[in-house]
């Protein structure tokens, strides 16, 4: 295949639950870009979220938008400033490109950066494509040893990373996960890589708690969506570990997970909030905060990539078994493929291969 | 009923019990015998905290239930009477501020340094420990701190209310970048106040529902007041008005008073990054939009009282970076009537700050 030559397709969202595969003309090549052909594109809750509402969070689409950010793909041109990769390289792309001029990208808090343009939040078009344009400081270089997919699963499994950073896991940190999905359980591996001793994980889908037991959790717990029952499932939890919770981690962000969360937590723990299910929360803020349980927020990652790959090559993360679909890159698998990401249950990460 | 040792024999020691909801009485306060470490303190100045005066209301305070007769108080400072047989440190004659809670030293929490956290602590007027407000206490020796000549028994009893503002600023890493919004202009808001500017803090802005308690966070140095509502519809132009006071983002914000309105308009503030400190203990359950500041990655900090505090506190009185005098607003003596006027006093609030009780 020419380069220049064949027409640059992508999945344009264009309405509620309305995806096309249509062309997608490329801004031309900077110096320090490189042009990527993708392989492996995930699908986030945050794409589902887009596709069925047209916005997320303060993100509206406004016009048409090309969908996906969690990529990976092999180098087909390089900018005359880039060095660092060449043509033939497989890569994992970290989605966001910053300002690098304001005081939190100054102060290596750029994931904060209020100019961010990030894959697939609008207005900025996404990469599920069969080629897209991007730095070439935030496209990874992937050892020989880790595949594409893997590739593509480093912007989930970032999330994890970094929550587990800002939550300080140690060999010291028990932990609690509420929310056995994909955020659940790259947060799930994550923390055991950072040497949490022992990790519980919550969820209301027993299927999905036996998923996680078999990625490695010490103990699953079916919780229920009743508020009434956090009294009773924080003494469950809490025996379960045996000892203090220190850190839990929200993965799904509901006034009772985060009750549930603030309560089990041992006094000088932190609970952090991952999952961003509500937007207000009605929660028994002040109980814990008189035990000094902070919580911590989490927004996407930041210098994740590197270690992301560097624990998949050592194989100290293994993030294979959650990539439970696969779907080409059609018109009618795309929309196959949403609807299966939408519908949870035994469907974790949804992969394109292109 | 006799006094413990040394020359005044005859004495009875008084202390202010809380006997049942709203009803305080001076009866004798038998002291525990003089341990090793221990010292035995004449007490002179003691403060009413707010949980005092909801001990009083309810009996009560979260956890915490009254179920026999406690004495109440905890704010304090006063004359070392006499020390017990181990005791290096301290001498008859010496005056002290006390830091009232008494961990076990045991459990990871003491031996970790958050001894503030110990399941085990005996805090002074937290039942079923006795308090402090009575003629004489006995208390550890490592607890009891030294005051230099230039600082009173009164700003040796603020030690303690102080110690609550130091602490919130040790733990939201206030210092000379760092722009602070108080929330609440009472007590805690201003002690928090005194402590950030002590800390650094190049900016503060205080609000409060209460003109007269933001003339006087004025005049204590707040760069600006802000006038709030208890309405929960303002919040976003309050946020605004608040971003505008600040000028530059909002890089901590304590909410000392710890409402649903007060955290959100806390969490809504604060620029990406920053933190919220919840000081105040308003509410227990809070509807707040957490959601959206978790992903700014604003943090929300908590703080229970205060650890290794006191000779900070001391420090900043000596050297006159913090002067509390002024948040004394009202002095009681010690005597049935005048108790339980101050404990009304206090509990009115409006242009009582702290109220003091000389013994």
């Amino acid at each position: 295949m020419e380069l220049g030559e064949e027409e640059n397709k992508a999945a344009w969202l264009l309405g509620v639950k309305t995806l096309k595969i249509q062309p997608y003309h490329l801004p031309p090549l900077g110096a320090h870009d490189v042009k990527v052909r993708m392989k492996a594109v995930g699908i986030c809750g945050s794409d589902v979220h887009h596709f069925k509402h047209m916005r997320c969070g303060n993100f509206i689409v406004k016009k048409p938008m090309v969908i996906g950010h969690e990529c990976a793909g092999t180098v087909e041109e390089v900018g005359s400033e880039v060095k660092s990769l060449q043509v033939g390289n497989r890569v994992a792309l970290e989605p966001g490109i910053s300002c690098s001029q304001c005081h939190l990208c100054k102060d290596g808090r750029y994931n904060l950066c209020r100019e961010m343009k990030f894959f697939g939040s609008p207005p900025t078009n996404g990469a599920l494509a069969n080629l897209v344009v991007h730095p070439a400081n935030l496209c990874f270089k992937l050892p020989d040893n880790v595949s594409l997919e893997e590739g593509a699963m480093c912007e989930p499994l970032s999330v994890g990373i970094h929550a587990c950073r800002r939550a300080k896991i140690s060999p010291q940190t028990k932990v609690l996960i509420m929310g056995a999905g994909p955020i659940g359980l790259v947060t799930m591996l994550a923390a055991r890589v950072f040497g949490a001793p022992k990790i519980i994980i919550a969820d209301i889908d027993d299927s999905r708690l036996s998923f996680a037991k078999d990625l490695g959790a010490d103990e699953i717990i079916q919780v229920s969506t009743n508020i009434q029952d956090v009294g009773e499932e924080v003494v469950k939890i809490q025996n379960a570990m045996g000892a203090n919770v220190d850190v839990s981690f929200d993965c799904v962000g509901f006034d009772k997970t985060m009750s549930t969360a603030l309560n089990a937590t041992g006094a000088g723990g932190k609970v952090c909030l991952v999952g961003m299910g509500r937007s207000e929360m009605t929660i028994p803020l002040t109980p814990a905060a008189a035990r000094e349980v902070d919580v911590i927020g989490i927004f996407r990652y930041r210098n994740t990539w590197p270690l992301c790959i560097e624990f998949l090559k050592s194989r100290k993360i293994d993030v294979k078994p959650l990539i439970t679909h696969r779907f080409k890159f059609t018109e009618e698998q795309v929309e196959e493929a949403f609807e299966t990401s939408a519908q949870g249950g035994n469907a974790i990460k949804v992969m394109f291969s292109l | 009923m006799g006094s413990q040792g040394g020359g005044d024999g005859e004495e009875v020691n008084m202390a202010a019990w809380l006997v049942s909801i709203n009803t305080l009485k001076i009866q004798p306060f038998k002291l525990p015998s003089l341990g090793p470490h221990d010292v035995r303190v004449k007490m002179k100045a003691v403060g009413i905290c707010g949980s005092d005066v909801h001990y009083l209301k309810t009996m009560r305070c979260a956890d915490f239930v009254v179920r026999e007769p406690m004495v109440i108080g905890h704010e304090c400072a006063g004359i070392i009477e006499e020390v017990g047989s181990e005791v290096k440190s301290l001498a008859p004659g010496d005056r002290v501020a006390l830091e009232p809670g008494i961990s076990c030293w045991r459990c990871d929490y003491c031996k970790e340094g958050q001894y503030n956290l110990c399941p085990e602590m005996k805090f002074f007027a937290t039942p079923p420990v006795h308090g402090s407000l009575a003629n004489q206490v006995v208390h550890p020796e490592d607890l009891c701190f030294k005051l230099p000549d230039n600082v009173s028994l009164e700003e040796g009893a603020m030690c303690e209310p102080l110690s609550v503002g130091v602490h919130a600023c040790r733990r939201a890493n206030v210092g000379p970048e760092t722009n602070v919004l108080v929330m609440g202009a009472g007590p805690i808001g201003l002690v928090t106040m005194l402590a950030a500017r002590a800390f650094g803090a190049p900016r503060i802005v205080i609000v409060d529902v209460d003109g007269y308690r933001l003339s006087v966070a004025k005049e204590l140095g707040a760069d600006e007041i802000v006038k709030v509502s208890t309405n929960m519809q303002d919040v976003s132009e309050e946020v605004e008005q608040i971003q505008k006071a600040m000028g530059d983002g909002v890089d901590v914000t304590f909410d000392c008073a710890g409402f649903s309105k007060t955290m959100s308009t806390a969490l809504s503030a604060t620029r990406a990054g920053g933190k919220v400190c919840l000081v105040g203990m308003g509410h227990n359950e809070m509807t707040v939009p957490l959601t959206p500041a978790a992903a700014r990655e604003v943090d929300v900090v908590g703080v229970f009282r205060y650890k290794n505090t006191w000779p900070l506190c001391i420090e900043f009185l000596r050297s006159g970076k913090i002067d509390v005098k002024p948040l004394i607003t009202h002095r009681f003596g010690f005597s049935q009537k005048e108790v339980e006027e101050a404990f009304e006093t206090s509990a009115h609030g409006g242009s009582a700050i702290k109220v003091m009780f000389n013994l």
